[in-house]
């Protein structure tokens, strides 16, 4: 599903953010990306969404060298990638319902579609009772489901998760574990990346550590340390 | 590439609702170049017409003395009447240039008043068979030494002077339109980077739940395009105005006579109305259309 080919990327005048990489990472498995900050944990994430574009190397998604996709093609790319973010994103004069039917509408849904889905990914994350609240008006846990709902409404191949549970509490983070867990099972790969010791050691998945740059550890049902 | 309609139209609508005042100071920058661009146009095209009825008969004007004997007066009636190169001549008389006197100093009543209708030059208008300009100069120039002839006066010069003065009012007023017009490019520019700049959250996540690029860039066109169209409505409404004015004016004011072949026709009207409104969408696409490709990181 993913894989990344000697992949370097080294930002502009500056010290490497991943050296040499050489990843594979199979359809339906969870992956924690692990590692202090700077470590080159997020550089990882963006470039699979090609958000950054790596200085030397090849990366497959899906089975497409994402190298040599057109420009016009990459949000075709995101289609099929969901992404949660440390600090959710949500569009703060938009409803619940609203942020993740924006999702939707942006890449031409119809609104039956739009109508049908919303209500069911809602209740998938259990915020059937706050559809028409604001994202102000939720907790930060809450606005977490927000947001993993706006990402996995489109049903993507692929969720890329950066720091999901960040900032929020460790009682929160582990509803928020569960959730995407359960998209897991579902046969959606996910890929984490975390500095949250306690979530990776009781979850047991694959992980994958990270320093300077340099992956310096790829172990199955591994710990943080 | 699936487009929702709604979503287009409410995209946009919230933008021009966000920026009312930027999106006012656009459509008005708009609205005044392409008045003063309409304007110009409307104004060479009513000379244009003006000066094309002259030159179907270009008119010079002999005046007599007002103590010119009759005689005299028949003397010079026959030459005119006699040449082959003059196809019309009208005869004014004392009374009907003293009509004319009271016409044109209707607002000085003293004038009129010291003036009678014995101290009115009689005069012949005559449209020659030529329109060479040489030809018809060297007429009027051999009747000017006649006995009784005070002077001859070529409408000629007059169409020349008009059309001098139209040119240059012309490019005075279409090099400040055009000055203009560049303003509104750039104020529509800065109005859509606003606006994209407080749809940024959106945009954001726009792109990473894989909207393509003409989905988040079409509202934004959309709205510089509304702004340019506006602009060209209120121009359109501007020219027209103006053009009622100025005939309303013409009517009732014998001073701008020299104005009295100034008609636009229908078809010139629609041309301009075409052409604002063809003007008004360029601006508007221009405008947006560079925000778009230089501000929107898509």
């Amino acid at each position: 599903m993913i894989k990344l080919e000697n992949v370097t990327k080294i930002y502009k005048g500056d010290v490497p953010a991943l050296r040499d990489a050489n990843v594979n990472i199979d359809k339906g498995e969870f992956v924690f990306l692990v590692g202090a900050s700077g470590s080159g944990k997020s550089t990882f994430i963006r470039l699979l969404n090609k958000e950054e574009e790596p200085t030397r190397g090849r990366i497959f998604v899906a089975g497409k060298d994402i190298g040599s996709l057109n420009g016009w093609k990459v949000p075709y790319l995101r289609r099929n990638i969901g992404y949660v973010f440390q600090d959710f994103k949500l569009l703060p004069n938009k409803t619940v319902f609203e942020n993740v039917a924006f999702a939707l509408e942006v890449i031409g849904r119809p609104s039956h579609v739009i109508k049908s889905q919303v209500p069911a990914i809602l209740e998938l994350v259990g915020l059937t009772t706050k559809v028409d609240s604001f994202p102000g008006e939720l907790s930060g846990g809450e606005q977490q489901r927000v947001s993993v709902a706006r990402a996995f409404v489109n049903r993507p191949l692929i969720l890329l998760a950066d720091e999901p549970t960040g900032n929020l509490d460790p009682a929160t983070s582990v509803g928020i574990m569960r959730l995407l867990d359960r998209i897991n099972r579902t046969g959606t790969t996910v890929v984490m990346a975390t500095h949250d010791r306690g979530i990776v050691d009781t979850m047991r998945r694959r992980v994958i550590e990270l320093d300077k740059g340099h992956i310096v550890r790829d172990q199955s049902r591994g710990v943080y340390e | 590439m699936a487009m929702n309609i709604r979503y287009v139209a409410r995209e946009t609508g919230t933008n021009l609702r966000r920026n009312l005042s930027l999106t006012l100071a656009s459509v008005v920058t708009v609205a005044v170049s392409l008045t003063l661009f309409g304007a110009a146009l409307v104004f060479a095209q009513g000379v244009g017409n003006m000066t094309a009825r002259w030159k179907g008969g270009i008119e010079f004007i002999v005046f007599m003395q007002p103590s010119a004997t009759q005689e005299q007066l028949d003397s010079v009636r026959t030459a005119l009447e006699e040449n082959p190169e003059v196809s019309q001549v009208s005869y004014i008389d004392k009374a009907a240039a003293y009509e004319e006197f009271k016409q044109l100093f209707s607002r000085s009543k003293d004038m009129i008043e010291a003036v009678d209708e014995s101290a009115m030059p009689p005069s012949f208008r005559v449209a020659p068979s030529m329109s060479d300009a040489d030809v018809i100069q060297a007429l009027g120039q051999a009747f000017q030494k006649k006995a009784g002839v005070r002077e001859v006066v070529f409408a000629f010069e007059t169409v020349r002077t008009m059309q001098r003065i139209t040119r240059i009012a012309s490019i005075v007023i279409v090099a400040v339109a055009v000055f203009l017009l560049v303003a509104a490019v750039l104020l529509i520019l800065n109005t859509i980077r606003m606006a994209m700049f407080a749809r940024r959250r959106e945009i954001e996540v726009m792109k990473l739940v894989g909207a393509t690029n003409w989905f988040i860039r079409v509202p934004f066109m959309i709205e510089g395009l509304v702004h340019g169209i506006a602009g060209a409505a209120v121009a359109i409404v501007g020219v027209q105005g103006l053009n009622w004015a100025f005939n309303r004016g013409l009517s009732n004011n014998r001073d701008l006579k020299i104005f009295q072949g100034f008609v636009i026709s229908g078809s010139q009207m629609s041309f301009t109305t075409l052409l604002l409104i063809g003007l008004g969408c360029l601006i508007g696409a221009l405008g947006s259309g560079i925000a778009v490709s230089r501000f929107l990181d898509v």
